[in-house]
């Protein structure tokens, strides 16, 4: 028995004017898949975005949310499948609070109080924001309404969460926080498009990477085998994360790419050299 | 094409005059000359960007009127009133910050000042391209901007605050930038492409200020000796 | 020669209690990068801020010890959406901005300007309007727009934020450009991987106050990848168990494994 794929782009071409964006393009994420959407400034990944949140209409092809063509849904409408958080999201906060403000998802979805309690106080746990909870959003740092964005589009609890660039601005901890939130959400069966420049991130966070190149799809595999081979990655604009160029360096059995596997496998490997 | 190419003092002359003569000039028909033709031309940089925010922004104005006063009244102040609207549209749609501020710095204002009225000249683009933004991340938090107008006053609430909030943060950060630009107060900021004016264009803008001063004349002075 | 030095700087911004800076000391020479790292909130930008004369002086607040200026600086600012003038057609006016503020002859602001764009290979994008470019080109604009205006200091704020792997790297190669024609290069970033190609020296805040300057090898210190400031190398290095000391990027590790 197949899953409907949670998103599935369709040979879809896009242009702003007359300037193309995507040129057709055809990916499919299943449930819970976590994915990189990486590439080039420029490459058409901020396109991919705005397509799959119904704020533009392809201009040729389809975007399937789950079974509905993106197409005839308004953006309001897809906010019940997709989450979505766009750059400088920290500028978009508008309520008093940012318990209020993350409630205020759930809440346009018209569920009950008891539920959008629920849901808010565990998008806020999850980025341990609850000490930040009752205060004004603009009274924070930056890197905090960052979080408090992503809380809101958590408290969704969509099939799909689409981030674009959630870690600029956050430092190390922070973004361990980020990684956390999102691994645990997709055990739960959340699926996530990720566009990010940060490829330790995304190694971290990330299982899949789809490479955009000037509109189109270049790449699209698991991300352990990609983000260590610079060869395949400069021609994209990528360059290796230094983890991962470590471990292809050091020759690391299984060549892991995520920093505790490297850790584990350089002190085995040291062990071993050690022993007689 | 109204006033694209004309010199920048000439755009701020005609839109500083029509408003001026809509208030001087006896109503209606003063108000309502004046009117259409700042209408006319606001609705010649298009319907979507010039016509319809200039009937938009007036008509709560016309209904405030209607509700305090007496239908004369009603229409004298409400042409009025739409003439400066539709003045002050077409001027930000027409008049281009860098191109004032070269004007400006041309015939010799400060920077300084030159940049604060170019400030203001652009603040409504500015604002209304980071409205789209905020609407656009509301929608896709499930905020509806249609239905009735419950839904719409909720809407519009949603994006007053954080619009009006990163405008005044806006404000202070570009009050710093402008200072990482190289303002040094005392110091003439060279021009890199005054705008050119012609003698045509001098005349007219004195031709206007002249027209404003005689219908002055004509309204207040005039009627003394009769 | 000495081109920014601060002489037990403390910073309050306006209406606040506790300092932004605390009693720090800190020189940077002409020919030198000197890059800053810590924690958000450690007052990386704060620094920059006060090096760059705007505070107190523009925003407010209250500046305790003394800071010494050679030459005239530039700070490129971590959003080049507001440090765009907003009152520019092209990219090319844009980039003119500065130096026209300054007062220079024409001729002298057109060597500036082009001289500008070719070390930030914006020329293919001189006539666009700057509302039209995305954040990394802007980014880049702004750097090109500061460096213009041909300061001794050059400040950067998380320059790199913005920008993608390609334009990172050439913004890297500049830096050290810089450093190399003369001028002296304050850098707050939080690319930490970057810096042992770029620096020669690290400044580690922590709440305000210095807590170590070293070459980049301060980021290989056991205190420091504690801290969630090391490289990535040495972070790992850490995280294994292996001995000190911890190398600092791909090719110490791969001499120390040897």
């Amino acid at each position: 028995m197949a899953l409907t794929p949670v998103l599935r782009l369709d040979g879809v071409s896009f242009s702003y004017g007359a300037v193309p964006a995507l040129e057709n393009l055809s990916f499919s994420i299943a449930p819970g898949e976590r994915v990189a959407l990486l590439g080039r400034n420029g490459a058409g990944k901020s396109t991919v975005v705005r397509l799959v949140a119904g704020l533009e209409r392809p201009d040729q092809g389809t975007v399937w949310v789950g079974d509905w063509d993106a197409r005839d849904r308004a953006p309001e409408q897809l906010a019940r499948r997709v989450g979505s958080v766009f750059q400088h999201a920290d500028q978009q906060l508008f309520a008093s609070t940012v318990r209020d403000d993350v409630s205020f998802g759930p809440r346009a979805l018209g569920l009950g109080e008891r539920e959008v309690e629920r849901r808010t106080d565990e998008a806020l746990e999850d980025l341990d924001l609850t000490p930040q909870a009752a205060h004004h959003p603009y009274d924070l740092p930056p890197a905090f309404r960052k979080l408090a964005a992503l809380a809101g589009a958590l408290a969704l609890e969509p099939a799909l969460l689409v981030l674009d660039e959630p870690t600029i601005g956050l430092d190390r901890a922070l973004r361990a926080r980020v990684t956390r939130a999102l691994l645990e959400r997709s055990a739960a069966g959340v699926a996530l498009l990720v566009i990010t420049h940060d490829l330790t991130f995304a190694a971290e966070t990330l299982e899949r990477g789809l490479v955009l190149d000037r509109g189109r799809l270049a790449c699209d595999e698991q991300l352990a085998g990609l983000v260590g081979d610079a060869t395949r990655l400069e021609p994209l604009g990528l360059v290796p994360p230094p983890v991962a160029a470590l471990s292809a360096a050091l020759d690391l059995p299984g060549r892991p790419v995520q920093g505790a596997e490297v850790a584990r496998e350089l002190a085995r490997v040291a062990r071993g050299r050690l022993a007689p | 094409m109204t006033g694209g190419r004309l010199h920048p003092f000439t755009l701020l002359a005609i839109a500083g005059a029509l408003p001026a003569l809509a208030w001087i000039l006896p109503a209606p028909s003063g108000g309502l000359a004046m009117a259409t033709i700042a209408l006319g031309l606001a609705a010649s940089r298009g319907l979507r960007p010039g016509l319809w925010p200039a009937v938009l922004t007036a008509a709560p104005f016309w209904l405030f009127l209607l509700l305090l006063h007496d239908v004369p009244t009603t229409i004298a102040s409400g042409l009025r009133i739409t003439t400066m609207v539709a003045s002050f549209v077409w001027l930000v749609a027409t008049l281009e910050p860098a191109r004032l501020v070269e004007a400006m710095i041309a015939a010799g204002w400060s920077a300084s000042i030159a940049y604060l009225l170019a400030a203001t000249l652009s603040a409504v683009p500015v604002l209304k391209a980071r409205a789209r933004r905020i609407v656009e991340a509301q929608r896709c938090r499930g905020l509806s901007p249609r239905g009735g107008i419950a839904a719409r006053l909720r809407a519009l609430r949603a994006l007053a605050l954080p619009l009006v909030l990163s405008a005044l943060h806006e404000v202070d950060e570009r009050a710093l930038a402008l200072e990482t630009r190289g303002l040094v107060p005392g110091i003439r900021r060279t021009p890199l492409a005054p705008p050119p004016d012609s003698a045509v264009e001098q005349a007219a803008r004195w031709a206007l200020l002249l027209a404003c001063l005689a219908a002055l004349a004509r309204r207040f002075i005039v009627p003394r000796f009769l | 020669m000495r081109s920014l030095t601060l002489d037990h700087a403390s910073f309050w911004y306006p209406a606040t209690a506790s300092p932004a800076l605390r009693d720090v000391s800190l020189e940077v020479v002409q020919g030198e990068v000197v890059a800053l790292v810590g924690a958000l909130g450690a007052g990386a930008s704060t620094l920059l801020l006060v090096a760059a004369d705007l505070a107190p002086r523009v925003i407010g607040g209250r500046l305790a010890g003394t800071v010494a200026r050679r030459d005239r600086s530039g700070i490129v600012l971590p959003t080049p959406w507001t440090q765009a003038s907003g009152m520019a057609f092209t990219v090319w006016d844009e980039v003119a901005f500065g130096p026209a503020n300054l007062g220079w002859p024409a001729h002298e602001i057109a060597r500036h300007v082009d001289r500008a764009l070719e070390r930030l290979e914006l020329v293919p994008l001189a006539s666009r309007d700057p509302v039209t470019l995305s954040g990394g080109e802007l980014q880049r604009v702004i750097i090109a727009a500061i460096l213009a205006m041909d300061p001794g200091l050059v400040l950067f704020d998380e320059p790199a934020a913005e920008l993608d792997a390609e334009g990172a790297r050439t913004l890297w190669r500049l830096i050290r450009l810089l450093a190399k024609e003369g001028k002296a290069v304050l850098l707050a970033t939080s690319a930490l991987d970057a810096i042992p190609d770029v620096a020669d020296r690290v400044v580690w805040l922590e709440d305000g106050a210095v807590r170590a300057v070293g070459t980049p090898d301060l980021l290989a210190g056991l205190a420091v990848c504690d801290a969630g400031l090391g490289t990535s190398v040495a972070t790992v290095w850490r995280a294994s168990g292996l001995p000190e000391p911890y190398p600092l990027t791909v090719a110490h590790a791969v001499h120390r494994w040897r």
